[in-house]
């Protein structure tokens, strides 16, 4: 497509640090590659496409979330194939890409497997291919840059840690600068071609400056002393793997030829640290955090402001998610108490409004509860019981293969039995070769035979369907139980989109029972929920059941496959209904049996914690077929095994 | 076969807000569509398709099978792009814009293109065929029940909103094509929500519900009923309503580049934005162009403070972020206090 007009890299307004981390990623690809992750409309898109005029000749290619696995990596030349009878291999976009950038939008929503794959070949250099009666080899160097919006999802630890650097972007606060992205933007709208002419100039002198880096990034010396530096850097940041040094030492270098240097200073490490290791830095385990602090005492080389201020910026798919991280501090500035030591406060001047208190408007008896991250990390075991007999039984299979027609086409394989979903592009390739000799007595240009059906394999985002239901009330606000229960809660929420689970969460208080999540893929918004959550009230605890089970009948009737489990989190001291003159446990308990009797999959985690304890919880378990824990006893245990009885469902 | 015949636009009783926002989007196709969100039977559907009757003519290139903008050289499909660089003149021909709609069980290739099988089989080659988002470009993209959407359909939509193109790497052919529409989706929210990330690719929402006033209620039956009776009659008794629209529309669209907007309300909109802690710039860029085109349809020469008021009751609503136990995610009070105080 004819593009001439983008808007230009020099007129985005501020943004520095997504602007210079895009600039070291196009000078050096060595750097690995560059995620940028952040909110909406943050130019995040815009940046990446403005790239097209700076690196000129240079192209940057799509990796659209619609690509299958057979144009990704190369096939055979159907029309070579069909025409003449020869195999011959047809490029696919990692050969177009050799020598550009890649660029993956949304990169959170492409297949793990294509990403996985696209990572082994730009490490490798390489893309290798064996399919379709193919062998191919050819050199694919390129360079990666992807976005993503971790609102929905973000990706797993593995996979950001083959990012070289990441950079997570929010919006300009200052005014002035706000006014100007308005009026830069309008006038783009109104004369593209006359806006990108008056930034022209700034274009080319940017796009001489990235092709002077490029020569002069060879030649920057890399001395011992930054070699060691990096190594203290990443060994402080607790980074897996020596990936990271690699990765900070090039960064730190093409900053120094973009600054058109040849040696690097310590700033330029520091400035690095900030791309590299940003999305690398763990949470170091209770030895790590002893063996830290020992070093810490020796050694005095890098600076504690440095340190702290890179695990402050957190990626998201690490333990501490940044975006919750912003909000910890503010969320429970209302009314001061349970601050926990590891949140981060840095970033927090640059909040965007959560903290008005007025907007949650709590009353006195209400208090919101800090996430307590620290105390302990249940591990969810899903395990699916499969009843073999039930398996063949009244069309239930029925349902899953026609379930399978939907979903994302990933790839071909041949038939194991019926042919329900031809996949017509690996069928003719597969009857591609043989065209010449079938042709004799046909009109059609292609003639083909059963044993080059192929079918298709779609993948489906199938996990598990959580549906939280936290009690609210006000006992569960007494002896700091809420941070416990949503230290509890968040780390379940991790373990979810780990998983690629669907979520949703409902809370109950005061007189009634809220949805305050509808089910979603979106963990990052179920923990801005759970974060602002505030406790105090009555527990109509029968409610929030009945409310599970209006989202969970209407979800069913969307997604045949879902596989829903329930976790009650409650002290069971239910105390109040919707008609007043009703028994509020006996209200409870009838609703579990509902629960039980359409034979969802439940967990019940027991919060009481008085003195006296009536165990009402566990009798609710007991009726809902749930299985029970108590807060306490998961502290020591760590996991929570859920058995699933698929043919149930 | 003759046209069905469709209810006309302006018939629908009542629902403003609505008609409003898709009348809007028509004047502007860069407003990034609209949201409507509603009970049943609130004619959400047949305000969408009624608004297929005033769509205006646009100049589109013959023949293209994207219906390229000849004046737009940013966007034009490889074709078109071609015919540019060889420095020859790209024949143009006027066609009416049109709502393009997309099913809901429709399948991944089928909304963004995929291998002409058809040819394949009888010539041997590979070629592309277009899916909706081709037909879809510069027109509007209708999506009944968005939230019923599967989710690899809603991704591949995102990919090509978020960027005006539709890239296709599938199944044995690679082509890309532009797909710049007006995305209309309609939901009822009780039977769930919208992804966020789609959500936010709307410029504009609104909230429909049933009219409360029975004299509205009655004057909704009897306009049906004598539509019912006879379409032709009815319609025809509104042509001189919708004619009247669609000729203010046409001048709206002319008008659209000559609103000028005073740099302090530039200003009251970034505050807005700030006040209100949404992500992003998006929100303060769509009440700008939302407000210039509101003074557009009113024959305005300037925005001012009124026309930036209603554009943010379109806009921010649904990029407000709502809280547990609080009753809505959007204090209109705090919105209009934000905006006063700049003032």
């Amino acid at each position: 497509m004819l593009m001439q007009n983008m808007y230009p890299f020099t007129a985005i307004v501020g943004q520095k640090q997504m602007k210079k981390a895009m600039l070291v990623a196009l000078t050096n690809p060595k750097t690995g590659g560059l995620l940028i992750g952040g909110q909406k409309g943050t130019a995040k898109t815009t940046l990446v496409r403005s790239c097209r005029k700076l690196i000129y000749p240079q192209q940057i290619i799509d990796l659209p979330l619609n690509a299958t696995e057979d144009i990704l990596f190369g096939s055979i030349d159907i029309e070579a194939a069909v025409n003449e009878g020869v195999r011959r291999f047809n490029a696919g976009l990692l050969s177009r890409v050799d020598n550009n950038i890649m660029y993956i939008d949304e990169v959170n929503l492409l297949q793990r497997r294509l990403l996985t794959t696209v990572f082994d070949v730009m490490e490798l250099g390489t893309n290798k291919i064996e399919r379709d009666g193919i062998s191919y080899e050819h050199k694919a160097e390129f360079t990666i840059v992807a976005t993503m919006n971790p609102e929905e999802n973000t990706l797993p630890a593995t996979l950001l840690d083959r990012f070289g650097m990441y950079v997570d972007v929010e919006s300009e606060m200052d005014l002035s600068n706000r006014v100007a992205i308005i009026n830069r933007e309008m006038a783009f709208e109104k004369n593209s071609g006359r806006f990108c002419k008056k930034y022209a100039g700034k274009t080319v002198e940017l796009a001489a400056k990235i092709s002077n880096a490029r020569h002069l990034v060879k030649l920057v010396h890399i001395s011992d002393t930054m070699i060691q530096l990096a190594a203290q850097m990443c060994a402080k940041a607790f980074c897996r793997g020596h990936r990271a040094e690699f990765y900070l030492l090039e960064t730190a270098r093409t900053l120094a030829a973009l600054d058109n240097r040849s040696y690097i200073l310590p700033g330029d490490m520091d400035e690095a640290a900030v791309f590299v290791l940003v999305h690398r830095t763990n949470t170091p385990s209770q030895e790590d955090n002893e063996a830290q602090n020992e070093s810490n005492q020796t050694d005095n080389n890098v600076d504690e402001e440095q340190a702290s201020e890179r695990t402050g910026q957190q990626p998201p798919a690490d333990n501490e998610n940044s975006d919750g991280d912003n909000k910890d501090g503010q969320a429970c500035s209302d009314d001061g108490n349970a601050k926990d030591e590891n949140e981060n406060t840095n970033k927090s001047d640059n909040d965007d409004g959560n903290q008005q208190p007025n907007m949650n408007s709590p009353t006195a008896d209400d208090k919101i509860t800090d996430i307590d991250k620290n105390s302990f990390v249940p591990h969810m075991k899903v395990e699916k019981k499969i009843d073999r007999f039930n398996r063949h039984g009244t069309g239930k299979r029925t349902i899953t293969k026609t379930d399978l027609k939907q979903g994302r086409y990933v790839r071909a394989e041949i038939p194991k039995n019926d042919i329900t979903d031809i996949a017509i592009d690996a069928t003719i390739r597969a009857a591609a070769p043989y065209q010449k000799v079938r042709r004799k007595n046909s009109k059609c240009a292609l003639k083909i035979k059963e044993e080059d059906i192929r079918q298709k394999v779609r993948e489906k985002r199938i996990g598990s369907t959580f549906l939280f239901i936290v009690d609210a009330s006000g006992s569960m606000g007494a002896y700091e139980r809420m941070r416990a229960v949503k230290g509890a809660i968040f780390y379940m929420l991790q373990e979810a989109y780990q998983k690629r689970d669907r979520v949703g969460m409902i809370a109950f208080r005061r007189q009634q029972a809220e949805v305050l999540l509808p089910i979603t893929r979106s963990v990052d918004l179920a923990q801005k929920c759970l974060q602002e959550l505030p406790t105090g009230g009555k527990t109509p605890l029968a409610d929030g059941l009945a409310k599970a089970l209006q989202i969970l009948s209407v979800q069913a009737k969307k997604d045949m496959d879902m596989e829903p489990i329930v976790i009650l989190v409650t002290d069971g001291r239910a105390n109040a209904v919707e008609k007043n003159d009703a028994d509020p446990i006996g209200m409870a308990m009838h609703m579990a049996e509902q629960i039980q009797q359409r034979h969802i999959a439940s967990v019940v985690i027991d919060t009481e914690a008085d003195f006296i304890k009536l165990g009402i919880a566990r009798d609710i378990a007991d009726v809902m077929g749930a299985l029970y824990y108590n807060l306490d006893g998961l502290k020591k245990e760590n996991i929570i095994k859920i058995v699933q009885n698929i043919s149930n469902l | 076969m003759k046209r069905k015949a469709v209810f006309p636009f302006t018939a629908i009783v009542g629902q403003e807000d609505m008609k409003l926002s898709l009348i809007l989007n028509v004047i502007n196709p860069a407003l990034g569509g609209v949201l409507i969100k509603g009970e049943k039977g609130t004619a959400k559907s047949t305000a969408v398709r009624a608004l297929a009757e005033l769509l205006p003519a646009m100049e589109s290139v013959h023949n293209c099978r994207f219906h390229c903008d000849p004046n737009g050289i940013n966007y034009l499909c490889d074709d078109c792009a071609a015919v540019i660089k060889a420095h020859k003149k790209l024949p143009v021909e006027s066609i009416k814009m049109r709502v393009v709609e997309l099913p809901v069980s429709a399948t991944e290739d089928r909304v963004v293109g995929t291998l002409d099988i058809e040819h394949a089989i009888k010539h041997g080659e590979k070629k592309f065929e277009p899916g909706i988002l081709a037909q879809a470009n510069r027109n509007i993209l209708y999506v009944d029940e968005i939230n019923l959407l599967d989710d690899h359909v809603v991704d591949v939509l995102l990919d090509a909103a978020a960027m005006g193109i539709n890239t296709v790497e599938r199944e044995g052919v690679s082509y890309s094509h532009p797909a710049r529409f007006v995305l209309v989706g309609t939901m009822n929210p009780e039977e769930g929500d919208i992804r966020p990330q789609l959500l936010d690719r709307f410029g504009l929402s609104v909230i429909v519900k049933g009219e409360h006033e029975p004299d509205k209620r009655v004057e909704v039956i009897k306009r049906r009923l004598a539509y019912e009776q006879d379409a032709d009659i009815f319609i025809a008794g509104y042509s001189e309503q919708q004619n009247e629209l669609a000729g203010k529309i046409m001048q709206a669209r002319q008008l659209l580049n000559k609103i000028t907007v005073d740099n302090k309300l530039l200003e009251s909109a970034a505050r807005l934005s700030i006040g209100l802690g949404v992500d992003g710039h998006r929100v303060d860029i769509t009440v700008i162009k939302t407000a210039i085109t509101i003074a557009a349809f009113h024959n305005k020469k300037a925005v001012d403070l009124d026309d930036i008021k209603e554009a943010a009751r379109l806009v921010l609503p649904h990029r407000m972020r709502r809280r547990p136990f609080e009753d809505s995610g959007f204090d209109w009070n705090k919105v209009e206090n934000l905006l006063n105080d700049n003032a």
